[in-house]
């Protein structure tokens, strides 16, 4: 058990802007947060004095330099729907970091997929092994119009004749591209695992070897990763969702199915997830 | 701690009379992981549901909001006595804190085997979860029968010497009667009230949210209808000095010193701690504050001092 490893603190709006299809980011200040926070570890945030339970929400990515961490959220029902309407200045109870996170393992090429909020994340993945030994590849999905404006990319991408991306993943030197059932310019026409798998096979068999894949998004479309990860035997990490009390492992609330040596077990999302090893859940 | 929050519940000596309660806190160290939590602020913690084999639960969705509160339907997902025994209770660390179990099952007898289990043990006291569905009289909760709660804390009665909490269902139209017959089986304490009954739907797929169809709706939406009810069993459990933990959406000091004044010796925090997992520090502070300012010594001096009004009707 990790004592103290979550804190409760009151953060600040610093910026939260709108985007299409109900899409908000939001930046909240905390030093500590910022600080502690690995891929993959969400936060339990109060979203107003009128709903009294919290709402679970990955960490996109943070700013050590500015103490603040971004999150990015759709409104789907009246606690988002509440969140959206917080202006910048006001303060939201948060807590956080929680979670186990990714694991980031030693090979070399992790392809990261991303699906509609599923996306902070993996670009929290990407955050961390920009500018290191890592050469990774990003996918994003999304039906509604992507919550930044994509544009050009420069880093190459053989195999892949669609060729936009996100700024930010462009900024940090981190491959990516785009894939969508929607006619967008720029954006593979598809889902994310069918971009994936061309992706995978311009691969060679040795390339294939230094892949492991994390994904985040739908069930279905962890599914469809997990199923397209096992037949290119690649190791598969997926970060999954379950409504939430006390996102701490205090009530049981959160479980999934996870098969542990062959045994069906019910595992917290909150404390023991959100991220699992693909093949104990699908 | 506040020395004026020291008190005893069925004989033992508590830091606070705030009890963390069943179902909430898991196994008891779980919400040392928020930074400022410690158990040694609160008088005692009720560990999760334990049965006599070991249970996965209930398929999800587990947890939902409702208007003021929340339902739940965990499906008493534990590793069973022997594992809490062997496994959980060494690891606890007793110095900060008193731990109490809570037990279900769906026969008389398991509620006395996991007693029996449970006395040879260190911990200091068992809750009987008497809401669980009485898989003999045909699912029915045992809890909301007088007579069928009498025999299964009389089967826990026999088989331990350590203090029993009988935890009663408000889902039943006597809850004093049941009271009264808990008492006549050997109860030493009593808790009041566990969770109501409720749904909740949703209107895109005509589904149930919880996948258990139906749950336990706990937090500030129950806490008119536990405070009502903790006044009601004061009545009977007064007579034989027989304790109760008041509980049900208590969030705030006044909503503890209510459940105080209506009779309540030590008061249980559950949901609150979802929205403010720091809130024991908070009504610790403001109970204590509460004593000060009406020159109250203890908490003692305030359980059960509710000045009822006169109630003659008008016409
Ligand atoms: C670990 C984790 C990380 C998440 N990260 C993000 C993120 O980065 N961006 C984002 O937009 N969303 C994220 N979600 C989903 C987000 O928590 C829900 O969309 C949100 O709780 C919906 O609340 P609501 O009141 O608006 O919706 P309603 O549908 O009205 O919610 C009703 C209840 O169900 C719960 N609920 C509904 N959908 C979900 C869901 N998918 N997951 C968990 N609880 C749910 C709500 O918390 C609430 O208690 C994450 C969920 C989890 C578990
Ligand atoms: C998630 C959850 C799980 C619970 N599990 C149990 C349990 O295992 N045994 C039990 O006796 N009560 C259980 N309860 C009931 C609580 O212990 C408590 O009696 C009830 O929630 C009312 O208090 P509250 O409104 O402060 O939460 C549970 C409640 C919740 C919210
Ligand atoms: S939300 Fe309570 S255990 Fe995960």
């Amino acid at each position: 058990m990790n004592k103290g490893s979550i804190q409760v603190i009151d953060c600040q709006i610093l910026a939260h802007d709108q985007f299409a299809g109900r899409q908000h980011i939001l930046t909240l200040e905390s030093a500590q947060i910022a600080k502690a926070t690995k891929p993959g570890q969400f936060v339990h945030v109060s979203v107003s004095n009128m709903l009294l339970m919290r709402r679970p929400i990955s960490v996109m990515s943070v700013d050590i330099q500015n103490n603040s961490f971004d999150l990015l959220y759709k409104v789907v029902g009246q606690g988002t729907q509440q969140l959206s309407e917080r202006k910048i200045g006001e303060v939201l109870s948060v807590l956080g970091p929680i979670g186990n996170g990714f694991t980031i393992t030693d090979k070399k090429s992790p392809l990261l997929i991303g699906g509609g909020v599923g996306m902070p994340p993996i670009i929290a993945a990407a955050q961390q092994i920009k500018n290191s030994v890592y050469n990774p590849f990003v996918i994003l999905g999304s039906e509604v119009p992507f919550p930044f404006t994509s544009k050009l990319s420069k880093i190459p991408t053989p195999h892949i004749k669609e060729n936009f991306t996100m700024p930010l993943l462009e900024d940090w030197g981190i491959a990516c591209r785009l894939a969508s059932l929607q006619n967008y310019m720029g954006v593979f026409k598809g889902y994310v695992s069918d971009l994936a798998r061309v992706y995978l096979d311009g691969l060679s068999a040795d390339e294939l070897l230094q892949v492991e894949v994390y994904a985040c998004g739908p069930k279905p479309m962890l599914a469809a990763v997990a199923q397209l990860a096992k037949s290119y035997q690649l190791p598969c990490q997926v970060s999954l969702e379950e409504y939430m009390a006390c996102a701490v492992g205090g009530c049981a609330g959160c479980v999934v199915a996870v098969q542990v040596d062959n045994r069906p077990t019910m595992q917290r999302v909150c404390v023991d997830g959100p991220v699992f090893d693909a093949t104990t859940v699908f | 701690m506040h020395k004026n929050l020291k008190t005893k519940f069925c004989k033992l000596p508590l830091n606070s009379p705030i009890i963390l309660l069943s179902g909430c806190v898991g196994f008891g160290e779980e919400y040392t992981r928020i930074d400022g939590f410690s158990n040694a602020e609160v008088g005692a913690i009720c560990l999760k549901g334990t049965t006599l084999e070991p249970r996965l639960g209930n398929m999800p969705h587990r947890v939902i909001e409702t208007p003021s509160g929340m339902i739940n339907a965990i499906g008493l997902q534990n590793p069973g006595v022997d594992a809490v025994i062997d496994n959980i209770l060494p690891a606890l660390d007793k110095t900060e804190t008193r731990f109490i179990i809570n037990i279900s099952g769906s026969l008389v007898a398991d509620y006395g085997e996991i007693a029996r289990r449970f006395d040879n043990s260190d911990i200091d006291a068992i809750e009987i979860n008497i809401s669980c569905p009485n898989v003999e009289e045909g699912g029915a909760a045992f809890g909301n029968d007088p007579d069928m709660s009498y025999r299964v804390v009389e089967a826990c009665r026999q088989n331990t010497s350590k203090p029993l909490i009988t935890k009663l269902s408000p889902n039943q139209t006597d809850i004093g009667l049941c009271a009264q017959r808990c008492i006549d089986a050997g109860t030493d304490g009593l808790a009041v009230i566990n969770t109501l009954t409720g749904m909740a739907i949703d209107t895109n797929t005509r589904k149930p949210i919880i996948g258990n169809n139906q749950g336990g709706l706990s937090g500030p939406a129950i806490k008119p209808i536990a405070l009502l009810k903790v006044h009601q069993v004061y009545q009977v459990s007064k007579k034989h000095q027989v304790p109760i933990i008041g509980q049900g959406g208590i969030t705030t000091v006044d909503d503890a010193l209510e459940f105080i004044i209506a009779g309540a010796a030590a008061v249980g925090i559950g949901t609150a701690l979802f929205y403010d997992p720091l809130i024991c520090g908070k009504i610790n502070a403001g109970i204590s504050q509460y004593l000060l300012d009406n020159d109250l010594n203890n908490i003692d001096e305030l359980i059960g001092t509710l000045q009822l009004n006169n109630s003659t009707s008008l016409c």
